[in-house]
């Protein structure tokens, strides 16, 4: 490709770094926020650099607030939800590959019609099932009813991944003396993995970031995730503590950044390309 | 080492049937090849020896025992596909050993085994390679590493050559023949490329649409194929079908159609006129002399012989003449068949008709050495 001259470059440059910094700024606005001093926060005109320093609002959070306790409990129902959600629908995604059943195609088509009902006309009848099975108030209720909508989701993406993946890799290992499941685990799972592991984010950001069901289904402090404790410590109708906000914001957006920055190679190698000839 | 054995083996998909009535016996050390056009049923029945799929019927033997029931892992079977299928996630040392890893064997034990298989196959330079980045040949004699390294009863291989150029397809059918011949395992191998069946096997099964037509030798294939598919289907240039009417004129029976006169050997046990097909092979065909006439359609040269399509009144002969003959497109000739070397085949049912002693009138020569 020939070079872009010198302006056609710096209009590029200019016009791509607007973009990012569209997209940051409130990032960066979150973090500058969660440690200016409360003194600073509501200065005209505003700051943007902090004149000091300061992790009180952090140290305020972990140890005068529930937030270390919302944190567990997010990070609990997260885990569940996205083992849970990975092992059934890895399973029944090769199930509905590999095997033939009859009402197999059915299945796999009404497991997506579930996605059609909006989740505010779910929220009231599973509320009244979690009640009547005692789970009402639990982490537990809530992995069960984020899986109900994961699920769907995750099987359909798994079953893609899995139908890319060629038969006689499976047929090999089992003549190669494998079980079945000796051939899923040895050569199946591993081809699936890419596809095992965006499943798992996406599964595990929905669960970290839902807000709805956990508003309903939860109302006591010992099972509350973040979403709802954050907002249900520091808003109230009366008073919005900004900088406790923006501080359990930081701490909250943390786990996602870690995990993505940790298996961002997974997602993008080409794992496994060039396995079969043909 | 063990036999293999079909007995009335069906398979059905649905409706569709894939396999009928199979009857196969494969003895010990046997080198088979199934061959037949794409959806005869040939891979059909060798997913069903390595018990991929299961039959609808009948009975599957590996070495005298029922295998019906028996997963692939339990046939000590070895089986080579036509994809390859090697584990992409896993080197070719990796590959080799999963067989041996499967069946328990130590990590200490294997390492020398794999070295001696790769070094049967020339692959010793390549075990920590990754199958991608391997070429196709290369990736094939990985492929056959796997199945050798455990030495199996029987080696199944799916048209294990089709993905690879002409020329080291040819290296590779003479290093399989070798193979073979050294390790003298019974091998089923599927092909739908009759130079590789022709060459490789004891014995040939040719398949279609699900039923076998003949099992015989290469050359009995060849010489004598049992039907009018076998005939059709073996042999390159085809060999030329001609329907007709065989009578008898004098003692010489002929084949009668339309205006041609094709003195033929006499059908054994008739004396009766009846609906046959005439096949002859392009080398059976004499150019140069002969009671036929015949015009010159299509001449193709290929070097050290020239294939010739020629007229004949309704039907269009193949023949294969020497390089020496100069013939040209429109040209006149005539022709004769080589009678004693023609086959008959019941018109109706398509199967072959066994001849009477055939009546020596004339002995061809060659074409060559009548030029």
């Amino acid at each position: 490709m020939k070079p872009a001259s010198f302006p056609r470059q710096l209009l590029l440059n200019v016009a791509a770094w607007a973009v990012v910094l569209a997209v940051i700024f409130p990032l960066v606005w979150m973090v500058v926020t969660s440690v200016k001093p409360q003194a600073e926060l509501f200065r005209i005109p505003p700051s943007f650099l902090p004149d000091a320093i300061t992790f009180e609002h952090y140290w305020r959070l972990l140890a005068e607030t529930p937030f270390l306790t919302y944190f567990r409990n997010s990070l609990v129902l997260a885990v569940s939800t996205t083992v849970l959600v990975i092992v059934v629908a890895t399973l029944g995604a090769y199930s509905l590959v590999r095997f033939s059943y009859p009402g197999r195609e059915t299945l796999a088509q009404l497991v997506l019609f579930t996605y059609l009902l909006p989740s505010v006309v779910l929220i009231i009848p599973l509320y009244l099932m979690m009640v009547s099975v005692g789970l009402a108030n639990t982490i537990a209720s809530l992995v069960v009813a984020y899986t109900t909508f994961a699920l769907p989701y995750a099987l359909w993406l798994l079953r893609s991944f899995m139908a890319g993946i060629p038969e006689d890799l499976e047929s090999a290992a089992l003549v190669d003396g494998a079980s079945r499941i000796g051939a899923f685990w040895d050569v199946i799972f591993p081809q699936a993995l890419p596809g095992i592991i965006s499943t798992a984010l996406f599964t595990f950001i929905l669960a970290w970031n839902e807000y709805l069901y956990a508003l309903v289904l939860v109302n006591s402090d010992q099972a509350r995730p973040l979403t709802t404790g954050v907002m249900n410590m520091l808003i109230t109708s009366f008073n919005i503590e900004w900088s406790l906000l923006m501080a359990a914001s930081v701490m909250m957006s943390l786990p996602l950044i870690v995990i993505f920055t940790f298996l961002q190679g997974y997602l993008t190698s080409g794992f496994g390309a060039g396995g079969v000839k043909g | 080492m063990a036999s293999v054995g079909f007995e009335n083996v069906r398979k059905t998909f649905g409706a569709a049937v894939a396999v009928e009535n199979l009857d196969l016996a494969i003895e010990e050390g046997e080198f088979v090849s199934l061959l037949g056009p794409s959806g005869c049923g040939k891979t059909t029945t060798l997913r069903m020896l390595a018990g991929l799929e299961y039959p609808t019927g009948g009975r599957i033997r590996i070495g005298g025992r029922v295998v019906n029931d028996v997963p692939p892992a339990k046939r000590d079977i070895a089986m080579v596909f036509q994809s390859y299928a090697l584990y992409p996630h896993m080197t070719v040392a990796e590959n080799i050993a999963y067989p041996l890893r499967k069946r328990g064997v130590r990590k200490r034990e294997r390492g020398p085994l794999v070295r001696r298989t790769a070094e049967l196959l020339q692959l010793e330079a390549l075990l920590d390679r990754k199958p991608r980045q391997l070429s196709g040949g290369q990736q094939q004699r990985v492929a056959l590493g796997r199945a050798l390294i455990r030495e199996p009863e029987v080696f199944l291989l799916d048209e294990p050559l089709s993905n690879l150029d002409a020329k080291l397809r040819a290296h590779m059918r003479a290093e399989l023949i070798q193979l073979h011949q050294r390790i003298g395992k019974t091998t089923v191998y599927v092909t739908h490329d009759q130079l590789e069946a022709m060459t490789m096997s004891t014995r040939i099964a040719v398949m279609q649409a699900g039923v076998l037509q003949q099992f015989a030798p290469p050359a009995d294939i060849y010489h004598s194929p049992a039907n009018l598919f076998v005939a059709g289907f073996i042999g390159t240039p085809s060999m030329t079908l001609i329907e007709g009417e065989a009578t008898s004129d004098g003692n010489q029976a002929v084949l009668v159609a339309s205006a041609l006169r094709i003195p033929i050997p006499a059908p054994a046990g008739g004396g009766r006129s009846r609906a046959v097909t005439l096949g002859v092979r392009p080398e059976d065909v004499v150019v140069g002399s002969g009671p036929i006439e015949a015009r010159v359609k299509i001449v193709e040269p290929t070097g050290h012989e020239t294939i010739v399509l020629l007229e004949i009144g309704p039907a269009t002969v193949t023949a294969r003449v020497g390089d020496g003959t100069p013939l040209r497109p429109g040209e006149s000739v005539r022709l004769s068949f080589r009678t004693e070397k023609l086959h008959l085949f019941d018109s109706e049912t398509g199967r072959r008709l066994e001849v009477e002693h055939p009546l020596r009138l004339e002995t061809p020569r060659p074409a060559s050495a009548r030029a």
